[in-house]
């Protein structure tokens, strides 16, 4: 069965539209950035105790997003699915544009980002950091080629071997962004190497939620006929991802409480009376996984787009609620700098973050940069299958 | 490999631009005292070389400094600021203003002057 | 030094190796400062022994002072609460069984096996040869990674464009920054300013590998702690009395 890939015309209002929207939103994300680095990061809300406010929060859940929306493409060349074929160019073009986005708000939000060349030529290999600088840069190299395998007819033989190496490397790389956290052995809220693991299955919900919506959005927009077969296993599996995430969040927490020394920062967490608890328990567990789950599995709204679309978007807010609490909720708690001691003064007590209307827009402007390089790309290249109906997606379908 | 790149460049960049000519507007106090005296080659030995070659020096000397802890004053940037500072109204004036020493040339070629973001840009001492 | 440069001098700082002996008010040795034009050592390590049953409260103030004053920090503008730079501090514990309260100075530990150094994506967290931890300003990017990683909250982030800073103490917008043991001092032969603000029994500062040094004589003697010693990093900073 042969699938034909058709750019999109992309000139209708709506095109414009969103083009327009989204280079708005660009351009009030560099605004703050000029702002932020002319004042210096006294008018954001960071301060010495909370260093990874929330730009950081929306550049680690584009990373770990991207390497999770490679996943479609990766169950068809490496796992043979030949019903997910059609997708895998979409799938490695999100899986590109989210992590440029991602790695737009991580640079922009350094001290000095006018020396990001420094951060390419000194390598210090012990750190975390400059691994994934590496493996950052690889990516892009490796799902690039992996993509020209599919578009280039002559090199269609090598894709499943592209595609292996694609999906090992993003294993690897989200490895390499859990562990930024998992080895910082100083902070109860985080050394624990179950963070690379529950950052692998994280990636692949808010991955494979992107592509769900990026994917709907296109077909509905542009007039495409899009099947029910592989909507429907699609929404399948990403209330399979969800509950997965689920698990994780119970085995980590679990096993953080079990520790006497992480009773602290695990109550303040799960039963404290800051903003990370309702983060944590609506935020996370209940917006972005017992709704999206029930929208999912429950039969009355099995094969509905609108609630596969809302759940979709439900789990990108719980994924950015569970990032916040991570990674500001990790930091707000104090390290236990003397065991056994209680701190007078000096150091300690719950570190206050706001997060500050700059640093909001420039995470904002990190998916405005991902979706815009998705709208414009789909243009000018054959991305997108003409048609995903299913008796063209799934040639053993049954009428 | 980095080192040789980086010195190939100023090299290059610098043979093109480099100002010529010895009528440099604002030496800094110092330095125009020492060269009224016909001090100056004794510190520089040859102009073209420190014009040329200054990034490098300050980059070889930074490294060994702050790694190193060697701490001689041939080519500290203290030095620098030190001799090539002015004053105006009995007040220096940071080196690193329009038309101070380091700004002019800067300036004139184009190149970002980065030192400053971080290093004093008069002398320590005060009038 | 006089405004007018000396060639004699200019010559004579660059050229010859020096060697000078530096000596402290008690009468210990610093022993000989490497000269020059020689790079330090790992035969050295320096290292403070604070010992708080011999500081008093306002004892740790003037060391903040002092270190302020040396250093430059904590003046800054705009940043506000957590923002502000803080280099060393007054921390206070207290005992969760008996009671007991303790005061005394935190700064940068300068650890042997420093977490901010493993994590710095530029090496530029950096330890010299004698074991005291900086960070390069020429090639922090400002990721703050470190600070993340630094078990002592003991690093700062400057929030803010600086001017007027000490001249032997670079300071800018974007970088990170800490302790530096006052490392310009060291170089002299001299002592880190907020050990010289205090009496010399209470801070010892010294080669903790020098038999002679009182650091390494004083360390052999008595009881002394570091911090987090369950992180095994093995700490330039001890502490006695707690």
């Amino acid at each position: 069965m042969n699938i034909r890939y058709q750019q999109i015309q992309g000139r209708s209002l709506g095109f414009y539209a969103l083009i327009a929207g989204l280079g708005v939103l660009i351009l009030a994300s560099l605004g703050s950035v000029l702002f932020m680095e002319h004042h210096g990061h006294y008018v954001t809300g960071m301060s010495n105790r909370i260093v990874w406010g929330m730009p950081h929060v929306f550049a680690l859940f584009l990373i770990v997003a991207a390497s999770g929306a490679l996943n479609v493409a990766s169950i068809a060349s490496v796992f043979g699915k030949k019903i997910y074929k059609p997708l895998a160019r979409l799938s490695g073009l999100v899986s590109l544009a989210l992590l440029a986005g991602g790695l737009m708000v991580l640079v922009l939000d350094l001290g000095r980002p006018d020396r990001l060349i420094v951060a390419m030529t000194e390598y210090n290999f012990n750190s975390i950091f400059a691994w994934n600088i590496i493996l950052y840069n690889g990516f892009f190299v490796i799902v690039a080629v992996y993509l020209w395998m599919m578009f280039e007819r002559r090199m269609n033989k090598f894709t499943a071997k592209a595609g292996l190496a694609a999906f090992s490397w993003r294993l690897i790389l989200t490895t390499g962004t859990g562990s930024i956290f998992g080895f910082l052995v100083a902070r109860q809220a985080y050394d624990a190497v179950i963070m690379a693991p529950m950052f692998i299955i994280m990636s692949f919900a808010f991955g494979l939620a992107f592509f769900i919506l990026i994917l709907m959005a296109s077909y509905k927009w542009t007039e495409r006929p899009l099947g029910d077969v592989i909507v429907n296993r699609l929404g399948n599996l990403l209330g399979v991802f969800v509950a997965a995430v689920m698990y994780f969040v119970v085995v980590k927490h679990l096993g953080s409480l079990y520790l006497a020394e992480n009773s602290g920062v695990e109550s303040f967490i799960l039963f404290g009376e800051h903003v990370y608890t309702p983060l944590f328990w609506i935020g996370q567990i209940v917006i972005g996984g017992l709704v999206p789950m029930a929208l999912i599995y429950h039969p009355a709204l099995k094969g509905n787009r609108s609630t596969l679309g809302l759940a979709s978007i439900l789990v990108l807010i719980g994924g950015i609620a569970q990032l916040y609490v991570i990674i500001v909720g990790g930091q707000a708690y104090p390290m236990e700098i003397f065991p056994g001691k209680e701190i007078l003064e000096g150091y300690g007590g719950i570190a206050t973050y706001t997060p500050s209307l700059p640093e909001i827009i420039l995470g904002l402007g990190g998916v405005a940069v991902s979706l815009i390089a998705v709208t414009f790309l789909i243009k000018f290249l054959p991305f997108l299958p003409e048609s995903l109906a299913d008796d063209v997606a799934d040639p053993h379908h049954k009428k | 490999m980095k080192h040789l790149l980086i010195i190939f460049l100023t090299l290059s960049l610098n043979s093109v631009f480099a100002y010529d000519g010895d009528k440099h507007v604002n030496l800094g106090d110092k330095a125009t005292e020492l060269k009224e005296e016909g001090r100056s080659r004794d510190i520089h030995p040859s102009l073209s070389e420190i014009r040329k070659m200054h990034p490098a020096f300050l980059m070889h000397k930074r490294d060994k400094t702050l790694r190193q802890g060697v701490r001689s004053k041939r080519n500290s940037l203290k030095q620098c600021v030190d001799c090539h500072s002015a004053t105006k109204n009995d007040e220096y004036v940071p080196v690193n203003a329009p038309d101070q020493f380091c700004s002019t040339c800067h300036q004139k070629v184009g190149t970002s002057l980065d030192c400053f973001s971080c290093h004093r840009t008069t002398p320590e001492e005060d009038l | 030094m006089s405004k007018k440069l000396n060639r004699r001098d200019f010559i004579k700082s660059t050229g010859v190796a020096t060697a000078s002996v530096a000596t402290i008010a008690s009468g210990i040795s610093l022993t000989t400062f490497a000269a020059d034009e020689n790079p330090v050592t790992n035969e050295k390590r320096w290292g403070m022994l604070i010992d708080t049953n011999k500081l008093t409260e306002t004892n740790i103030d003037d060391m903040v002072f002092a270190c302020q004053e040396e250093n430059g920090w904590g003046f800054e503008e705009h940043s506000t609460g957590d923002q502000k730079a803080n280099w060393i501090r007054k921390v206070k514990v207290k005992d969760k069984a008996t009671g007991k309260i303790d005061a005394l100075p935190m700064m940068c530990q300068h650890c042997d096996e420093p977490p901010c150094v493993d994590v710095c994506p530029t090496n530029a967290s950096m330890k010299r040869e004698d074991g005291i931890v900086l960070v390069d300003r020429h090639l922090c990017i400002g990721c703050r990674y470190c600070m993340m990683a630094c078990p002592y909250d003991s690093r700062s982030f400057v929030h803010e464009d600086l001017s007027n800073q000490k001249e032997h103490m670079p300071r800018g917008k974007g970088t990170v920054e800490s302790c530096t043991m006052c490392v310009h001092r060291v170089d002299k032969g001299e002592m880190p300013a907020c050990a010289e603000a205090v009496n010399s029994d209470a801070v010892i500062f010294g080669d903790l590998y020098d038999a002679n040094s009182k650091i390494n004589r004083v360390l052999k003697k008595v009881q002394s702690t570091q911090i987090r010693a369950d992180l095994n990093l093995n700490t330039g900073v001890r502490y006695s009395g707690i």
